[in-house]
């Protein structure tokens, strides 16, 4: 490096060595950079600041794989004010500064990638379900990204298709209580799960909840055939399939539905109707708190469970792959694993069309998958909370400001921004 | 001897301990790899053991241990069907073919393992209790629970393994059973008391009366010490003391035992009545001790009752024990120092000048100097700063620079309180005390005054806990002093003292006051302090308006972050802590 950029470089670095510094340069520089390499002070909150600046009708962009992932934004009073408030890292930019930048980000295997429209954002949760039980409602939370609650009677009532993109955590789509009915029995909140449920299903005139959540797996499969984004977590994303494989077949225990499970389950299964799995054998015994073999981890299965270890984020190319890039945006490649009902997705049931985003190398399991559906698109990550890798029921909430740099986070916020980004022919 | 006879012997001799150091060295080797985490190798090393001898219990215990963390358990099933063929009589190969089968999932194996152990031994309950642990194993309660009946059944005992069944009720939250399991398993095995207290003691708030109630439908002492160690745990420890005074055994060292019990409990316990009742424990012990132990004993009691505020019940105790000539010497120092402790707790401060003097020959200089500076804090206390004042003036110890540096303050010469407290730096007391001084010196260095009598007398008032006087006391001197010189930190106290005394409207407009631009060193942490404010009064958006400026005013403030945390908070971002 020569000296006079050295220097330069230096001082930029220390205009932007604090949120605030930013707030107080505001009026001399065009655009803001928000740096998402280690030098940012608050990664989670960067999201929340793009997102609010896209609300408040600002056109904003995302530089992928440049400083892992920056966002550029107009240098306006609202969106310095909004940094400094959050603890936001920005770097004042001039034009020659991003002419620069362009100019890097055309030669490497990066890209900017317009930011348009602020996502309209629905969590599927029922009414009562804590804030702090879903990782995404906590990320959201933290980041300062609004959305909207919904649960089966707005899925039902077609009212998803006024969103842009629907969160799923961990619920239990075929309707068997994340099959904790017997091992936690007596249970306050169980009980109040269940009563919860069985009264959605009779208001929405099923005959059982495991009917019930049947239908509405699929009025969320149809959302995203319809152009919608589709984002699960934990036990959403393989309930969510099974559920659609069904189609019909009883998957369900008999403390659900009033009849036992159908022996041949697994050979009924219509794998073509689900998003993600195929060829996966089913669980048939009623008190184990595992649905299949699409888990890799089996937690909940003494004898088949598997320690965590580390999970790889791929590299796509930016300007191929513009989709697998954004959602892989990180400042770590290699992240720490953690539990969930389902935790990870093994190789051996993934359909061949799936994109794999993050695996746990050498393992039979994966950690990370997107893959389309009719018009819209699909990403499943497996496991509960990024942040508490042991994740046990009652645990003390996790409290993102303890972690404002989580990468694992920063995948489930890559995936609030991806439906923002501005569509553009592929290269290829 | 003919040489190759001799030298036979030689091999003979050689070759009987070369077996028994090879089989040491497999065992060393394997013991060695599990140690180090090679967990495959061990198995593999203690597998290649047991072919040679496959009724070795440390081998089979060895490989049982490496092949759990490899989550492969169940591959030692053909070596136990071995050993058991080797060793058909050894309870440890019993035992461990029970945990074999159960992490198999074969729970016939599991049964049938368990009645042939029976059989070859019909009087123990060993059998049945790794039956029933091995069925803990597949979190199979009610087949443990009937593994454990049946072996009360066949052993014609009804409290056979009332331990292991008063454990299996507490993890199903049946806390009557295991309270009559306990029982008989306390009945049986006194050493289980502990335990069942412990365990029984987790029992919750809801379940407690009915426990009381079966426990006092008993009539033997094992209950009526249950009773009194769970009362004392669950917050009634005079209420256990009661119970056990009614059935202390006549025999004197059996009393003590059964005293030195409740005693364990209660000194698990912070509070002024378990501290109290540790004091009667104490007394009720001492009264059954040989004099030399009893006078240790009853100074023990009088430091719990002075502990727990109660003085006159402290006196009692220490009465005539300082005084008294056949009172062990060490006993009668501490005793006369507790008292002096007592004598200046209950303000009596003259007489226990009077008493310090008098034990001034057998106190060490260090321990004479803390309990005068003790003496000239009551003083201070009083307000007697004078009094106080002569009472320290020869200690030079940072902490008497330190007492010192507070009784100049409430004297309101502020600058030769500023010079003592710098003196007496950050090491005089324990970091609290510490805090509080360096508290005070940015208090006072804004003021730029040197006496300042009024200012004195509002934190003499706060010393002696007349908040509202002293809060009113603050803010007339700060009324008169420049924000930016100390006005602002002076309303800032203010405000503090009167929202921790439930004032928030005073509070609010004291914080105001300070949180002024005249003052930017100060206006910071008033703003955050109003923000608490207002997010406890349910006023969440103007406080969000508060911390916002906060963070945006006084951008390079140390209370930034904090403040953003705050403002997370009342967003609703993160959970409340």
């Amino acid at each position: 490096m020569r000296r006079r950029e050295f220097v330069s470089q230096g001082c930029a670095g220390l205009v932007a060595v604090s949120p605030l510094a930013s707030w107080r340069f505001r009026s001399q520089a065009p655009w803001l950079l928000v740096p998402m390499d280690d030098v940012q002070t608050d990664h989670l909150k960067a999201y929340g600041l793009t997102y609010r600046a896209l609300k408040r009708g600002v056109k904003a962009e995302w530089f992928l794989n440049y400083r892992s992932g920056a966002f550029l934004l107009p240098s306006d009073a609202g969106t310095a004010r909004d940094a400094a408030l959050a603890g936001v890292l920005v770097e004042p930019l001039d034009d020659g500064q991003l002419v620069q930048i362009r100019g890097g980000l055309q030669g490497g295997n990066m890209d900017a990638v317009p930011l348009e429209k602020p996502p309209k954002v629905a969590v599927y949760a029922p009414p009562n379900a804590p804030p702090w039980d879903d990782a995404v409602t906590m990320a959201l939370n933290y980041a300062g990204i609004e959305f909207e609650k919904v649960w089966d009677a707005e899925v039902m009532g077609q009212k998803l298709k006024t969103y842009d993109w629907l969160h799923l955590h961990h619920e239990d789509f075929t309707g068997q209580y994340s099959k904790f009915f017997l091992n936690y029995a007596g249970s306050a909140w169980l009980v109040d799960m269940v009563e919860q449920n069985r009264a959605m299903a009779r208001t929405l005139g099923f005959p059982s909840v495991p009917a019930e959540k049947a239908a509405v797996a699929g009025a969320i499969a149809n959302f995203v055939d319809k152009g919608g984004f589709l984002f699960a977590m934990c036990t959403a994303t393989e309930t969510l399939d099974l559920a659609l494989a069904a189609a019909g077949t009883d998957i369900a225990a008999s403390y659900a539905d009033g009849d036992p499970m159908d022996p041949n389950a697994t050979a009924r299964m219509k794998w073509d109707r689900a998003f993600a799995f195929h060829n996966a054998q089913l669980e048939l015994s009623p008190t184990t708190p595992v649905y299949s073999d699409i888990d890799g981890h089996q937690v909940n299965s003494p004898e088949r469970r598997q320690p965590l270890g580390s999970y790889t984020l791929f590299n796509f190319s930016a300007k191929i792959d513009p989709v697998a890039t954004m959602l892989v945006q990180n400042h770590r490649q290699v992240i720490p694993d953690f539990y969930g009902l389902t935790t990870s997705f093994s190789r051996k049931t993934l359909k061949p069309s799936v994109t794999v985003l993050a695996e746990e190398t050498g393992a039979p399991w994966v950690k990370y998958i997107h893959g389309e559906h009719g018009q819209g698109t699909w990403t499943f990550f497996g496991g509960h909370d990024p942040e508490d890798p042991q994740h046990q029921i009652g645990d003390a909430p996790t409290d993102l400001s303890l972690h404002p740099h989580s990468p694992g986070y920063r995948l489930i916020l890559n995936n609030v921004l991806f439906p923002a980004a501005k569509k553009k022919e592929l290269k290829t | 001897m003919p040489p190759l006879s001799r030298s036979c012997l030689w091999f003979v001799l050689l070759l009987i301990p070369a077996r028994g150091w090879s089989q040491q060295t497999g065992i060393t080797r394997a013991f060695d790899l599990e140690r180090r985490g090679d967990y495959a190798a061990a198995a593999e090393a203690y597998r290649a053991m047991l072919t040679g001898k496959p009724g070795d219990v440390s081998a089979l215990l060895g490989l049982e241990r490496s092949l759990l963390p490899l989550n492969r358990s169940a591959e030692i099933l053909p070596a136990v069907r071995a050993a058991l063929k080797a060793a058909p009589s050894s309870s440890a190969v019993y035992g461990i073919a029970l945990r074999a089968w159960a992490a198999a999932d074969q729970p016939d194996s599991v049964r049938s393992v368990a009645e042939r152990w029976a059989r070859i031994a019909p009087t123990e309950e060993a059998p049945y209790r790794e039956w029933g642990a091995a069925e803990l194993g597949r979190q199979n309660r009610s087949a443990a629970r009937a593994a454990y009946l049946r072996g009360r059944e066949r052993l014609g005992r009804p409290d056979a393994m009332a331990a292991e069944m008063a454990q299996l009720s507490l993890a199903e939250a049946d806390y009557a059973t295991a309270l009559r399991e306990w029982l008989l398993a306390v009945g049986r095995l006194p050493g289980y008391r502990a335990t069942a207290v412990s365990t029984l003691g987790q029992a919750p708030q809801s379940a407690r009366p009915e426990l009381l109630r079966l426990l006092r439908r008993e009539s033997d002492i094992v209950a009526r010490r249950i009773e009194a160690e769970l009362r004392a745990r669950w917050g009634d420890p005079l209420g256990g003391f009661g119970v056990l005074t009614t059935v202390l055994p006549a025999d004197r060292v059996q009393a003590i035992a059964v005293l030195r019990g409740l005693l364990d409990q209660l000194r698990t316990l912070r509070t002024p009545g378990a501290r109290r009742t540790e004091g009667m424990v104490l007394e009720a012990i001492a009264a059954r001790s040989p004099e030399v132990q009893a006078s240790r004993t009853r100074l023990e009691a009088a430091q719990a009752y002075t502990a727990a505020g109660d003085r006159a019940a402290a006196r009692r105790m220490l009465g005539g024990l300082a005084d008294n000539r056949a009172t062990p010497r060490s006993v009668a120092s501490d005793a006369a120092t507790t008292l002096v402790g007592v004598l200046i707790d209950e303000g009596k401060l003259a007489e226990a000048t009077g008493r310090l003097a008098e034990l001034r020959p057998t106190l060490s200089a260090d321990d004479y100097d803390a309990i005068r500076r003790r003496i000239a804090f009551g003083w201070m206390k009083q307000g007697n700063l004078e009094r106080a004042d002569s009472a320290i003036a020869a200690d030079s110890s940072v902490e008497g620079l330190a007492l010192s540096g507070h009784i100049h303050l409430y004297q309101g010469d502020i600058g030769r309180a500023v010079e003592l407290f710098k003196e007496a730096g950050p090491y005089a007391g324990d970091r609290a005390e510490a805090t509080h001084r360096t508290t005070l010196l940015a208090l006072l260095q804004p003021l730029d005054r040197d006496s300042m009598p009024e200012l004195g007398q509002a934190l003499l008032q706060l010393e002696q806990g007349d908040t509202a006087e002293a809060a009113a006391g603050l803010e007339r001197v700060a009324a008169g002093l420049p924000a930016s010189h100390g006005g602002a930190e002076l309303y800032l106290l203010a405000g503090r003292l009167s929202a921790a005394s439930g004032k928030p409207v005073e509070a609010e407009r004291l914080l105001r006051a300070a949180a002024v631009k005249e003052a930017p060193s100060t206006a910071p942490a008033a703003e955050l302090a109003l923000a608490e404010l207002l997010i406890s009064g349910r006023r969440g958006a103007e406080a969000v308006e508060i911390l916002e400026h906060l963070i945006l005013t006084y951008s390079r403030s140390a209370l930034v972050p904090q403040a953003r945390r705050k403002l997370d908070e009342a967003r609703g971002a993160v959970p409340k802590t």
